[in-house]
This record gives structure tokens, C-alpha cells and sequence, in this order.
């Protein structure tokens, strides 16, 4: 049994297609879900009434549920409530809803950090709620959370490997397809892996040049 | 920036590397350790993988026991190896894990409704025939499919690594597939409407139809008529001669005959002839 190049090569556009439905859902996922979380991260910042309580209890909720368990219910559960989302519409809110919890997370321990000096400074030159928000208290948050940010983008990135359970056709998912019917195991495992690597690696590259370029907000901390 | 580059691209280099070799290794390793019929014999249990949801050839019941027409036969088989119908690990399994189970020596034997193909028999040693099967598909009743020119611009739900899903791939790549992992999703979907039919066995559709009222098997029966038959990992033969001396022997005594009235008469009631799908003693008629 030697590993067969042929089938690595007839199968390259098969792998080709899965890269770019999973960059889809992943991209959309991910920026999505920095805006939720970004969102939840305010309300629970400025403890708005009901709404924050609302937040606190999605990130509970999302944060310690499985996306394959959020998948199914999208999926399959809410036909039963007369919704039908398409699936790909299911993969990404799945994603966001997952991805929202930990990124508003992220988002709160930056705003945590702001030291209360820096406010009182903003208050004092009399900037408004929004001008704090825009150019004293997120660009510093940010600035903290970057790192966290970072690792969730790759975590939800990976987490996207599950949607074969609704049927899309993702890497994870034409990799069984394949082995289901051509049995090249090795081939398309090793493929499998490669693909993973070629979306993967730039985003931590690109990640740890963003971690640096956002330091700036390292002083007086 | 120009060393970020450089990091990237001997990192990529490495871990090609590195994932040729683990390549190369776990492809050589597959074929190593064998299984003969002493070593069950010596441990006293044989592991037999079989479904969990493909009702009523494999499937749990009520109580959660593996039951169906593939177990009933399977425990049979068991009982005159080790003289004990118990002495049986059940390994439970999806379509697409059973040539890759076998090879990788997590189960002895598969039992798990396993049609007969060219592309399977190159990687697993298939036994004598127990069953005949061709496919079909099942739709609603109120839209039905009744021909494969019906499905166009319209989705066809399958499961990964059945005959079904290489079927309609080789023979009709223009007809759009909606492909699960698990039958039982399959069916979900099926329901739910996110397909306007599912192929799959035509011997388990039948069943299926005449447990779910509102839907029809509109195309009863599709491509060859294949067989289904136990199978086990390539060159293990010794296990092999004796699974088929063990099936010509309830072929004798027409056991599989007794097998479906057993598990499978309930289920179709007089829908499906019995001669259309048993096979004993692993001759086709």
C-alpha cells in the first residue's frame, strides 16, 4: 500500500473547494462574533440594566455548550419550530454564538484593565460617553485583549472541523467523504492536515504582527 | 517582516516533513498486527462492529441491546465459534468507519449490512453473501420521486460511505448531494424537508416507508443487484474459511430464512418476498 500521488492529485479540487467554504464560515464567523462579543463586552461594561443580565447569561450559556450541540439545535431543532435556515446560515451563527460568548470574554478583561485614573482623566477634559468609549477606554482594551482575541480567531477557525453534521461539505467533511469512498486514508488525512496548515499558519503569523503592533498601549499601566 | 517570512516558510517546510514521515509510518504499521482465529479463541470474545441505527438490520431497542437481522445472524455465527452467543464485544460504527475499522484492527469481523464492491473487496476480504441488495429512494408521498430525471435542481440526501453516495457520484455527478455522516441524521433531514428524497438500501427504505406513513420508496430499485456478506481484514483467512464454511452451514439448515422471520417480517409485513433477499449458503439465485 503506498501513498498515492495520483489520487492526491485528483482530489486537489475537491480539498481546494472545502478550503474556501471553511474560510467562509470561518471568516464570517469570526468577524461576526468579534462584534457580538464587542457589543456584549459594553453592555456588561457599563452594567446597562436587563440587557446586561441577558449577556451575562449567553456567555454562560455559549461559552459551555459544545458548537456541535448549537449546530443540531439550529439545524435540526428549530424545523421543529417552523424556522429552516439553510446550512451554511446555521454553520455561521452557530459560530457567532459560540464565538460571541468567548470573544465578549476577551473584550472584558481589556476593558477590566483600563486603570479608573484613565477615566477620571477623560471625565476631566470633559469627553462624552461615546468619545470615552471610542478613543480613551477601547483602544486600551484592545490593546490587552489582543492576544486572547487572537487565540479565540484560531479556536473558532478549528472549531468550524464539526459542521459535517449538518451536511456542508468543509474539509473535515469531504476528508470522510473521500475515505467513506475511495478508502485512501493516509492520503486524505495528510491532505486534511495540510489544508489545515496552509489557513492556519499565515493567521498566527498575522496574529503575532498584530500582538506587536498593539502594544502600544503598555505604558503607565 | 522579512524574518517573519523566513519563520513561516521553515516552519511549513518542517511540518511537512514531519507529517510525511507519520504518513509513511501509520501506512506501514496498518497491515502489521493480525488477528487469527486462535488468538479470539484464546480471549474468548470476538468484537463484531455493527449499526446502531439502520432499523431493522442493526439498531438498539428499547433496552438498549443491539438487536436486528445482521445481529441475529452475527450472534449465531458467534455461538458456534466460542459456544457462547454472548461472548460477543459489539463495536458500534458509521458507514463510512467500516473498511477503516477492520483495518485498523479495532473490530474481527463487520456485520454491519455491508454491501459487496469492487473498490470495498480491494481493501477487506468479504465472506459469502447472506442477503441481496440494489438501492432505491424514498420521498414523500405527496411530492415523489420516481424516476432520477425528477431530482433535477432539486437535493438528494445520502449517507457518507454508502453504495448510494459512490453510486450516484459515478453514475449521475449532476444530481446535487446532501451527504450526512450518521443514517439516523440522514433521516432527520429527510423529514425535516431539507431533501426532496433519500437513497439508500432498497431492502431498508421498504422498511423505513412502512414504519414512517406519508412516505413512499417512488424508485424501488436502482443500479446492480448487489450482495451484502460479513466481511474481515484483508488476508486474514483463516477466519475467513471458517465464516464461510459457518454460512454454508446455516445455508443447510436454511437459517437465514429463519433470520427474517425473525427480525425482518415484522418490519415489512407483506411488502418485500422473502426470496428477493435472503441468500443462504451464499448462492444467489
Amino acid at each position: 500500500m503506498g501513498f498515492d500521488w495520483e489520487f492526491v492529485v485528483s482530489v486537489m479540487p475537491i480539498y481546494g473547494a472545502a478550503i474556501l467554504l471553511t474560510i467562509k464560515i470561518a471568516v464570517l464567523g469570526t468577524l461576526l462574533s468579534l462584534l457580538v462579543g464587542a457589543v456584549c463586552s459594553l453592555l456588561l461594561y457599563y452594567r446597562v440594566k436587563v440587557a446586561g443580565s441577558l449577556v451575562k447569561g449567553y456567555i454562560e450559556l455559549s461559552r459551555n455548550t459544545p458548537l456541535v450541540i448549537q449546530l443540531f439545535f439550529l439545524y435540526y431543532g428549530l424545523p421543529k419550530l417552523g424556522i429552516m435556515l439553510p446550512n451554511e446560515v446555521c454553520a455561521i451563527f452557530g459560530l457567532t454564538f459560540l464565538g460571541g460568548g468567548y470573544m465578549a470574554e476577551s473584550f472584558r478583561s481589556g476593558l477590566d484593565a483600563v486603570s479608573s485614573v484613565q477615566l477620571d482623566l477623560g471625565l476631566s477634559i470633559g469627553l462624552n460617553t461615546f468619545q470615552m468609549i471610542r478613543f480613551v477606554v477601547f483602544p486600551q482594551a484592545l490593546s490587552v485583549a489582543m492576544p486572547s482575541l487572537g487565540a479565540n480567531c484560531v479556536f473558532l477557525i478549528k472549531e468550524t472541523s464539526v459542521v459535517s453534521i449538518i451536511a456542508l461539505r468543509d474539509l473535515m467533511s469531504v476528508t470522510k467523504e473521500l475515505i467513506g469512498m475511495y478508502y485512501n486514508t493516509v492520503e486524505s488525512l495528510l491532505l486534511l492536515v495540510v489544508c489545515y496548515l496552509l489557513i492556519l499558519l499565515p493567521v498566527s503569523f498575522l496574529l503575532i504582527f498584530l500582538e506587536r503592533r498593539f502594544r502600544y498601549a503598555e505604558f503607565g499601566v | 517582516m522579512k524574518r517573519t517570512i523566513t519563520k513561516f516558510f521553515s516552519a511549513v517546510v518542517m511540518l511537512s516533513a514531519f507529517l510525511l514521515t507519520v504518513g509513511v509510518l501509520t501506512g506501514s504499521s496498518s497491515a502489521a498486527e493480525k488477528k487469527a482465529l486462535d488468538t479470539i479463541k484464546e480471549n474468548g470474545k470476538i468484537r463484531i462492529a455493527v449499526f446502531a441505527d439502520k432499523p431493522p438490520f442493526g439498531y438498539l431497542d428499547e433496552s438498549g441491546k443491539n438487536t436486528g437481522f445482521d445481529i441475529v445472524i452475527a450472534k449465531r455465527v458467534v455461538k458456534d465459534l466460542l459456544g457462547d452467543e454472548n461472548a460477543v464485544e459489539w463495536v458500534l460504527l458509521e458507514p463510512a468507519n467500516r473498511v477503516e475499522y477492520l483495518e485498523a484492527n479495532k473490530v474481527d469481523i463487520v456485520f454491519a449490512n455491508f454491501t459487496v464492491t469492487k473498490e470495498r473487496a480491494e481493501r477487506v476480504d468479504f465472506a459469502l453473501p447472506y442477503m441481496k441488495v440494489a438501492l432505491g429512494v424514498v420521498s414523500p408521498i405527496a411530492a415523489p420521486i420516481k424516476e432520477i430525471a425528477d431530482l433535477k435542481g432539486k437535493k438528494l440526501i445520502v449517507v457518507k460511505g454508502t453504495t448510494a453516495e459512490t453510486f450516484f457520484a459515478e453514475n449521475y455527478p449532476e444530481v446535487d448531494l446532501l451527504k450526512f455522516d450518521e443514517i439516523s441524521e440522514a433521516f432527520q433531514a429527510l423529514t425535516d424537508g431539507r431533501g426532496a428524497g433519500l437513497s439508500n438500501d432498497n431492502t431498508f427504505l421498504f422498511a423505513w416507508a412502512n414504519q414512517n406513513k406519508g412516505y413512499v420508496v417512488g424508485v424501488p430499485s436502482l443500479g446492480s443487484l448487489d450482495t451484502i456478506a460479513p466481511a474481515v481484514r484483508k488476508g486474514n483467512t483463516e477466519l475467513l474459511n471458517w465464516l464461510n464454511d459457518e454460512l454454508k452451514k446455516l445455508g443447510a439448515e436454511k437459517f437465514i430464512h429463519k433470520a427474517f422471520d425473525e427480525a425482518l417480517a415484522p418490519f415489512y409485513g407483506d411488502t418485500v418476498n422473502q426470496e428477493d433477499l435472503v441468500v443462504e449458503g451464499g448462492v444467489v439465485k
